[in-house]
């Protein structure tokens, strides 16, 4: 049974239906992606699951309870740390965590309180104003929220974002820790590929508010077939008899002594590919393989190429 | 999502804990929270007791200065929890805190149980403070109309008062931060049709009409009635209590209502972005 289950979910504002029909199962434990161009629904789903918008239709469940009817009680094993968003500005770190975490009824709160700001290394901040902190400060802040009452379903709305990239690194760790020690389910959206890709057990790619597919980022890189060999060949090569190769998509020139190949079934072309370059005579100074990344998936989806 | 289910209607003593205590720190963090318990009603009791010394010193008419304060300092608790409302809803708008409040399993009865505390706690400072400064100005003694009479005057001034707040903040939550200044204008709206400083009779016919349906003008009519005959008009002012709680109620609904249309169309998190 899996802890959020989405069914035929849609939302219309207008004349723009941001959600046609989602359908989405989450498992307990896992650490789930959400990705997708802006306006793909990501923010719109996550904002249902909160209960900050009311779908047009179709059901959620959350731990097996109908989200609809027990919104309140289900909310209470949940929680969001999402960017832009803030507590009160002129309450200091400490008062609003005390403030959310009297809400969600925690137990032992200054130690609890103590414990997060220590992880996520803000301890020094607690008597500080939340108005007076800087971008990244007030990330990690919403984050120890996120966590005040253990949730059983965390949603991360682009929390990282504003952060350096140590502190971001420091980040991933801690998220990585909680998640692993608590075994909390989190959904998590973010525009950074290379943390979803390291963070994510599994990942929904949405594109104009439906679920173009779920599955690892190994599998949806898989969803642009091609891989790029880039190959720089000595000054004085002659690079004709190599333009002239069969069986390759496309080779493109890249610079004056090197060549692009751009192949879409590379399991069938790199082999024969790298035996034509080292039997061709010219000595090669450099060769790159490219292979598709969350990015490229990414950019095609939201120019709807995919 | 129904409008309101049964899960609405329950509250937790430790939410509503954490709320109010909210509200203490935005109390005591805030200049402009402690500022406006004293400043206006000062400022009220300075403007109507000169005033009252002024008529009192020119006419034969008694009773003048009783009139005039009993009504300025009663008055100051009707506004004093209609803007409590509105202003403590508004401190989650200005701070972008409305997206985490409502994604908590806060509901709208623990927010208004936790803003009618704070309130309530305002308001009693309120008029301790100015009953204080009356009697220590004008030797007015709020308390010689008779401590039931000021029990229900209270009672039936802040639950409107309330109502009125809680009326604004629903329009707050469906229309957004653009019509916020209703949650300091309104009072001023309201004032004129609740007779504080005269008589219903006094009026014109059209807007006695308006004021008769205000449980403010019955409050301010038997404030008259209890200074001229020590007597309390119980009929009307038990009318008005009762009018009060159904409008109570109702603005309660109301809100519910507001919400649900501001969840439907997404208001909720746009209003972050604002």
């Amino acid at each position: 049974m899996a802890l959020l289950e989405i069914r035929a979910l849609r939302k219309r504002y207008g004349t723009v239906e941001a959600l046609r029909g989602l359908s989405l199962d989450v498992e307990r434990g896992e650490f789930f992606g959400l990705l997708g161009p802006n306006g793909a629904g990501k923010s719109t789903t996550i904002n249902i699951l909160l209960g900050l918008i009311i779908a047009d239709s179709g059901s959620i469940r959350i731990f097996d309870h109908d989200f609809t009817s027990n919104h309140v009680a289900i909310r209470r094993r949940m929680n969001v740390a999402a960017a832009f968003t803030s507590m009160n500005g002129v309450l200091t770190v400490w008062e609003n965590l005390m403030v959310y975490g009297r809400i969600y009824g925690v137990k032992h709160l200054p130690r609890k309180i103590d414990e997060l700001l220590e992880r996520f290394e803000i301890t020094d901040l607690a008597k500080r104003r939340l108005q007076h902190l800087s971008s990244g400060q007030h990330t990690r802040v919403t984050l120890c929220k996120g966590f005040l009452n253990d949730p059983e379903l965390l949603l991360l709305d682009e929390c990282t974002v504003g952060l350096d990239p140590d502190i971001a690194e420091k980040t991933r760790r801690a998220l990585q820790a909680v998640q692993r020690e608590r075994k909390t389910t989190i959904l998590f959206t973010s525009h950074n590929m290379n943390e979803v890709e390291e963070l994510c057990g599994r990942i929904a790619f949405l594109s104009q508010g439906e679920i173009l597919r779920v599955d690892t980022a190994t599998h949806i890189k898989r969803l642009i077939p091609h891989q790029v060999v880039e190959v720089a060949f000595q000054a004085g090569s002659d690079l004709t008899p190599i333009r002239q190769l069969h069986g390759i998509s496309r080779i493109e020139q890249n610079g004056d002594h090197a060549l692009r190949f751009i192949l879409d079934d590379p399991t069938r072309q790199l082999d024969p590919l790298l035996r034509h370059l080292t039997q061709s005579g010219n000595p090669i100074v450099d060769i790159h393989v490219s292979r598709p990344t969350l990015e490229d998936v990414f950019i095609k989806v939201a120019r709807g190429e995919l | 999502m129904r409008l309101m289910n049964s899960q609405d209607y329950g509250f937790s003593a430790t939410a509503i804990g954490g709320l109010v205590y909210k509200f203490m720190c935005l109390c005591y963090r805030s200049l402009d929270r402690v500022f406006d318990i004293i400043y206006w009603p000062v400022i009220s009791l300075l403007l109507w007791g000169f005033t009252s010394m002024f008529i009192a010193s020119t006419s034969s008419f008694s009773g003048v200065m009783e009139f005039f304060l009993g009504g300025a300092v009663l008055w100051s608790l009707f506004w004093r929890a209609q803007t409590d409302v509105g202003t403590f809803i508004l401190e989650d708008f200005w701070s972008r805190n409305v997206y985490n409040l409502f994604a908590s399993p806060v509901t709208s009865i623990e927010l208004f149980v936790a803003i009618g505390l704070i309130g309530l706690i305002r308001c009693i400072l309120s008029f301790l403070f100015l009953s204080f400064l009356a009697w220590g100005l004008y030797a007015f003694n709020i308390m010689d109309i008779g401590g039931t009479a000021i029990a229900v005057f209270t009672s039936v001034l802040l639950l409107f008062g309330w109502v009125i707040g809680i009326l604004i903040a629903a329009l707050i939550f469906r229309y957004g931060l653009r019509i916020q200044i209703l949650a300091w204008s309104v009072g001023f709206i309201i004032q004129p049709f609740s007779c504080v400083f005269y008589p219903l009779d006094s009026m014109p016919g059209w807007v006695q009409g308006i004021a008769i349906t205000l449980p403010s003008t019955h409050v301010f009519e038997g404030l008259r009635y209890a200074i001229a005959t020590g007597e309390l008009a119980w009929q009307p002012l038990l009318i008005s209590l009762g009018l009060t709680a159904v409008l109570f109620v109702l603005s309660i609904a109301y809100f519910q209502y507001a919400l649900y249309q501001a969840k439907k169309l997404g208001l909720l998190t746009r209003f972050e972005m604002a």
